[in-house]
């Protein structure tokens, strides 16, 4: 009996928890839904009559095709470029017997640790005299960089778990040793590439610091129009920030939960 | 086949870096270009000496100590109830990812939101009740760090229940029964011997969360944007004015630079202390 109990009362603990982390993202949605009249009565309100005024105002005043395509962009170019180059150099530290490879491994750790404000100054100014700033490029190199040096380390302690003699043997049936990296190592490590490709695009895609001083008005990504449509804490701003949440907030929650297990396995053992 | 991303990494991350630690010993405003001259330490003493940059660091240290002893607890609590591999647990493990994966900027404008006192849909009720002053919870300068503390304590505790739920399926289960077997209670388990098995796990919460929480910038500056006064002036938050608003090249690199060896220092102190806890537990 007290067994069951116990079981009662954790439960009721996780549900109650749950509630908590889960009610404001909810309120979020429903606010999208609220008509303004409705948002700014007094108490306020559980329940209203679901209107789509606060989606037609965003159409009307945001480019939002275009917010959409700089975000998928931005996420999608910056996670490329750093898996392209963080999987091989996680590779190379990993089957290089030298000690100068943990040291590299560290520092490349150690960039990521490093608040982007430092960087981001000279970045800009960096940008600006390479004629990329206001460009989707100087984001994509932005962020590619503090994520190349991210996934380098999830590859390296990925491949350092799978154990060179198989790529040995690989090598002796007549693979090159491209071909052994390719065909016989990276299949075995393809759950951390995942997972580092979720987190890098997550990564991007929630981003605001950089996007904010590095693109202009026809290359900004929805995290930066989202403070846009909120405004000055108006009841109308509300709305509109609900309603693009669905375009910005909520395809990302909804990757996450069907990706849940990479997810996990790599904030677990992640660093982002 | 390491070279292309150190190439990539040492242009676009070190030598700005670099750069950003040189401009911080000259005095360069792009405002006023013709006042660029070598200042040697100056930004540094000026930024220590700074009453504003002072009390931002207060600020951020008790932002950081309090978030992450927050976030541990919380989530070593949420971590325990969950730790039995079941059906109902395995679902409220991935639903907890929900604050996780939300927007920064987005978590800050819904507090922003819901604790508004004349609309926000707990705001409302808090002043209501004379649970929370008129202003809203966010408003007054006494209570709005402690509720920006909670904002990030909400968005990142599932992170630290995660990780710590990883620790604790990974401890072996022979240990584990030994101890029951020995007539252990609950307490006695988890402080002898689940929570110094789990030193691994907590160490990675720390550093993570530590060097994280150090440098908020997003969840403040769309809540409050370091108002009401001062009260939540976060470092980040006087780095990006001084730096990208004002365009205090100098100054503004000069506080980067001040972050990120407080970050290093607080970083090498868990570790060293973690290593020092470890080696007491586990040679006993």
């Amino acid at each position: 009996m007290s067994r069951r109990l116990s079981l009662l009362a954790q439960r009721t603990a996780i549900v109650l928890a749950l509630g908590l982390f889960l009610a404001p993202v909810l309120w979020l949605i429903m606010t999208a839904y609220e008509p303004s009249r409705a948002i700014q009565s007094t108490p306020p309100l559980l329940w209203f009559k679901p209107s789509f005024a606060n989606f037609a105002s965003i159409a009307s005043n945001f480019d939002l095709s275009r917010l959409t395509l700089s975000s998928v962009v931005l996420s999608a170019g910056s996670t490329l470029l750093s898996l392209c180059f963080g999987i091989p150099c996680g590779y190379a530290l990993a089957r290089t017997r030298s000690r100068s490879a943990v040291i590299i491994a560290y520092a490349l750790l150690a960039i990521r640790g490093v608040p982007t404000v430092v960087t981001l100054i000279p970045f800009y100014l960096f940008m600006q005299r390479l004629g990329l700033l206001g460009t989707w490029w100087a984001v994509i190199l932005m962020n590619a960089t503090l994520s190349t040096a991210f996934v380098t380390w999830m590859m390296f302690s990925a491949f350092q778990a799978v154990p060179p003699e198989i790529e040995a043997a690989a090598t002796l049936d007549g693979c090159t040793s491209f071909g052994a990296f390719r065909r016989v190592a990276l299949p075995l490590v393809q759950t951390s590439v995942i997972a580092a490709a979720l987190l890098c695009m997550m990564f991007a895609w929630n981003d605001f610091l950089n996007p904010a001083f590095l693109t202009r008005a026809e290359t900004r990504p929805l995290s930066v129009a989202l403070l846009t449509a909120f405004g000055g804490n108006t009841t109308s701003g509300w709305g509109n920030l609900g309603a693009m949440a669905h375009l910005s907030t909520l395809p990302i929650i909804a990757v996450a939960l069907l990706l849940n297990r990479y997810l996990v396995s790599g904030l677990t053992r992640g660093i982002h | 086949m390491a070279a292309p991303a150190i190439i990539h990494v040492t242009i676009f991350a070190v030598y700005p870096i670099l750069r950003g630690a040189g401009f911080s010993l000259f005095r360069m405003n792009l405002m006023q270009p013709w006042l660029h001259r070598f200042v040697g330490l100056r930004n540094y003493t000026d930024a220590l000496s700074d009453p504003a940059i002072r009390h931002s660091l207060a600020v951020t240290l008790m932002f950081t100590a309090s978030c992450v002893a927050m976030e541990l607890a919380l989530g070593l609590c949420l971590a325990l109830l969950l730790w039995t591999d079941n059906r109902f647990n395995r679902v409220a493990t991935i639903l907890m990812l929900v604050p996780i994966t939300v927007t920064p900027i987005v978590v800050g404008l819904i507090f922003r939101a819901l604790l508004d006192p004349s609309f926000g849909l707990i705001g409302y009720w808090l002043t209501w009740a004379h649970l929370a002053p008129p202003q809203g919870l966010l408003g007054d300068t006494h209570t709005a760090l402690m509720t920006m503390m909670a904002v990030d304590v909400w968005e990142w505790a599932p992170l630290a229940a995660l990780i710590l739920l990883a620790g604790l399926k990974s401890l072996p289960a022979d240990s584990l029964d030994a101890a029951a077997i020995d007539g252990a209670g609950p307490v006695a388990k988890l402080g002898r011997i689940i929570l110094p098995m789990m030193l691994p796990s907590i160490f990675l919460v720390l550093v993570l969360r530590v060097t994280d929480v150090f440098r908020t910038y997003d969840i403040v500056f769309a809540a409050t944007g370091g108002g009401p006064g001062d009260s939540t002036n976060l470092l980040m938050l006087d780095a990006v004015k001084q730096g990208l608003q004002f365009f205090d090249i100098g100054y503004g690199s000069a506080i980067s630079i001040l972050m990120t060896l407080a970050i290093a220092i607080l970083a090498g102190v868990i570790i060293l202390a973690l290593r020092g806890l470890d080696r007491r537990y586990n040679t006993l």
